[in-house]
């Protein structure tokens, strides 16, 4: 008998395994037609929009290469330097070539390929000061920029620990505040640098020799040997036969040679670019606040009634949505959601926590707003003969409606403002559009505000709207009813 | 003919409201359940309206318990006015009286809104069939209450103190609207205002403390009470 019930469970466990086997294989099967490559798209020379709005760079041409050594078709998916790892390890794509540099740290959840190219850190300072900083050891105790999450920061922290180390989100976000004064030198790679202070007319110079080399090349997830295997091998064939050589030069050494860029980017790309990151900001923040109202009404009620079975993991779920921050919501499902077999897009996992967040916080403005109608309604339209449905559909939901709408107003705009952080999941949205019309133009405040005032457009007329409704709200005299 | 029995009420605080209660109410007239404040007259009116439900005896509605009643039986027999009225102050007069007819009596909209206006004309309040609960005065919120209620024709209707927010003046006004009314239903009127009652009502009953202690005409128990 026992060993009956064993045996069942076994071939149970059996079946399970093996079907999760086989939708492996089919995710990775549907996979095979595409290299799929990650970088950020706001990099250059290494990764950047060109004038024409064409992705262009030193490691967009290395992926072709390799891509084409591997008989396959190419996808480049741009994503935020923040998240690159955790995509690659939830499988959104199959590797990174996007100038990233071997470290210990990285080497313990991915497995590098041979290196493709070498640079090294160095320190840029204020051509003012070139005279009193030789090198990095006079910066002691003074501020220095790094990127954020780049090994620069590391290696300051560790060898450097009385220096400040202040992260930052892009090299233009660095310069901005290298002109501001607020941090006195910057490490980043030396090709870079160099390649981003000619264009940006920045009046930086190098301090001291390289900080050290670092070794730059594309982690792989350890489960997937083969494909570095192939990689390694296409990379040493390009090694061999000069291929990244000439990459290297053309991107490197051949001096003032127009890449789209030189006379900056074309207002017509601007305004499609902004235009369509603005018309995706759009899409997610209706979709979810349509989505998130529709499940706001029943967890309302629910919340309003401490009777049904499901108020208190709602209730624990809303406030732990409301006391966290969204930002790591989104990571969370982006990120989280492979891991049980759900591949989600950008604009799926997006929209799919902007909802949960919405409905999270209309909820409590609806059910404060069912809490305010007088209980005395509901008994005097169970007197007239009105069902519970139609009590609440007639009678409590059109007052509860009308004193919730102001506040459902605010949350909708704060929605509309939320949306700004899906860009760290990759959403092609119109801040992660201007950041990369800025990594060429080298000039944020202009872009930024731009988009400060497009996103003032939408919640402008949303919150007249709202002071509209509660006036007319308090003439008519029944939100105190 | 509207029969209690051997009712009793506790809430579920222990508080005991209702206690043996009996009486019956004829389908004729005014009627009065008089009483202090705090004697359980609210309570009973609940019972009657299925809002409570009795501890023990029954609540009979043409020799059928108003518990096995159906929910549309049960309101088209016995209308309720709450103390508080409770319109509906997102709706206008006439929209509060149409709506119970629309939906659950299936009437259409020009027919609900034909009986609303005739009703509200009996009631000499049809001037204000488009106003809002919040502009109109209490004397008339009050008889839109009444006239909310009557739509549905019920063959009872329960006022709960309907005189208490209203002046003097109101009051005999309001009284005389009652009297003129009477052939459209049975009012049973739930009050501690004796005055008002002794000028309205022909006969009712005297509850204190949970038991009804006298019954019949309301002379009669106005004697009573003043003993
Ligand atoms: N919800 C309640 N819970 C507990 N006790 C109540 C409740 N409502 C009324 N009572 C009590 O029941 C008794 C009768 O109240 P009620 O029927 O409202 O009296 P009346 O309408 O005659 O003024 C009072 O003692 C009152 O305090
Ligand atoms: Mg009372």
């Amino acid at each position: 008998m026992k060993a009956k019930k064993v045996n069942l469970f076994f071939k149970i466990v059996l079946i399970f395994t093996g079907f999760l086997a086989l939708w492996n294989t089919c995710l990775y099967a549907g996979k095979s037609q595409k290299l799929r490559v990650a970088l950020t798209g706001k990099f250059p020379p290494f990764s950047f929009y060109s004038g024409k709005g064409r992705l262009i760079g030193f490691d967009v041409d290395v992926s072709k290469a390799i891509a084409r050594k591997l008989n396959r078709d190419l996808e480049i998916v741009t994503t935020e330097w923040d998240g690159i790892l955790a995509g690659l390890l939830a499988g959104k794509y199959d590797a990174i070539i996007g100038s990233m540099a071997k470290t210990p740290q990285r080497e313990e959840v991915v497995n590098f390929s041979i290196p493709y190219y070498i640079s090294g850190a160095q320190l840029f300072i204020h051509e003012d000061n070139k005279d009193e900083i030789e090198n990095i050891d006079a910066l002691r105790g003074k501020r220095i920029g790094v990127g954020l999450g780049e090994t620069y920061e590391h290696y300051l922290r560790k060898n450097y620990p009385d220096i400040q180390v202040v992260t930052y989100k892009s090299t233009v976000d660095i310069f901005q505040d290298m002109l501001n004064g607020r941090i006195d030198g910057f490490v980043t790679d030396k090709l870079v640098g160099l390649y981003q202070i000619e264009k940006g007319r920045m009046p930086f110079v190098t301090a001291g020799k390289l900080l050290y080399e670092e070794s730059i090349a594309i982690p792989v997830v350890q489960e997937r040997p083969q494909l570095l295997k192939k990689i390694n091998k296409a990379l040493a064939e390009m090694k061999r036969k000069g291929e990244l050589a000439a990459i290297y030069k053309k991107w490197f050494e051949e001096k003032g040679k127009d890449f789209e860029t030189a006379a900056g980017i074309e207002t017509k790309i601007i305004v499609k670019k902004l235009g369509k990151g603005f018309a995706i900001t759009l899409l997610v923040a209706f979709s979810a606040l349509l989505m998130g109202f529709v499940l706001a009404i029943p967890s309302a009620v629910i919340l309003n009634n401490k009777a049904f079975f499901i108020y208190y993991p709602l209730r624990s779920f809303n406030d732990f949505i409301r006391g966290t921050p969204l930002l790591i919501q989104l990571f969370f499902v982006y990120f989280g959601a492979p891991q049980v077999g759900v591949m989600l897009t950008p604009i799926q996992a997006a929209i799919l926590t902007l909802t949960v967040n919405s409905s999270a916080y209309m909820s409590e403005v609806i059910r404060s707003g069912l809490m305010s109608v007088d209980c005395g309604q509901i008994l005097a339209a169970k007197a007239l003969g009105l069902s519970r449905l139609q009590s609440f559909r007639y009678i409590i939901w059109p007052q509860a409606f009308r004193i919730a709408l102001p506040p459902l107003m605010n949350s909708v705009v704060a929605l509309m403002k939320d949306t700004a952080l899906i860009a760290v999941i990759s959403v092609g949205e119109v801040i992660r559009e201007a950041q990369s019309i800025i990594s060429v133009t080298y000039n944020p405040m202009k872009y930024y505000f731009i988009v400060a005032v497009m996103f003032f457009i939408f919640t402008f007329p949303l919150m007249k709207l709202a002071g509209r409704i509660e006036k007319k709200i308090k003439e008519k005299g029944f939100a105190n009813a | 003919m509207l029969e209690i029995k051997n009712v009793r009420y506790l809430y579920p605080d222990g508080t005991r409201a209702l206690e043996d209660i009996s009486i019956n109410f004829p389908r004729e007239h005014i009627l009065a359940l008089l009483g202090r404040s705090g004697s359980g007259k609210t309570t009973l009116l609940k019972c009657i309206g299925r809002f409570l439900k009795v501890e023990r005896g029954k609540i009979l509605l043409g020799g059928r318990s108003v518990y096995d009643l159906s929910e549309i039986d049960l309101r088209r027999s016995i209308g309720i006015v709450f103390q508080d009225l409770y319109l509906f102050p997102h709706l206008r007069v006439i929209d509060n009286m149409t709506l119970a007819p629309r939906l659950v009596m299936g009437e259409d909209s020009k027919q609900a809104k034909d009986t609303a206006m005739v009703t509200l004309k009996k009631l000499g309040i049809d001037d204000i069939w488009d106003k809002y609960p919040s502009q109109i005065s209490g004397g008339q919120a009050q008889r839109v209450a009444i006239a909310r209620a009557l739509v549905l024709r019920p063959k009872y209707l329960l006022l709960d103190e309907p005189t208490s927010a209203l002046d003097v003046d109101t009051t005999d006004e309001f009284g005389r609207w009652l009297v003129r009314l009477k052939e459209e239903t049975t009012f049973i009127i739930v009050s501690h205002d004796v005055l008002f009652c002794e000028k309205t009502a022909t006969s009712g009953a005297l509850i204190e403390e949970g038991r009804i202690v006298s019954r019949g005409s309301i002379d009669n128990i106005l004697k009573k009470t003043k003993r």
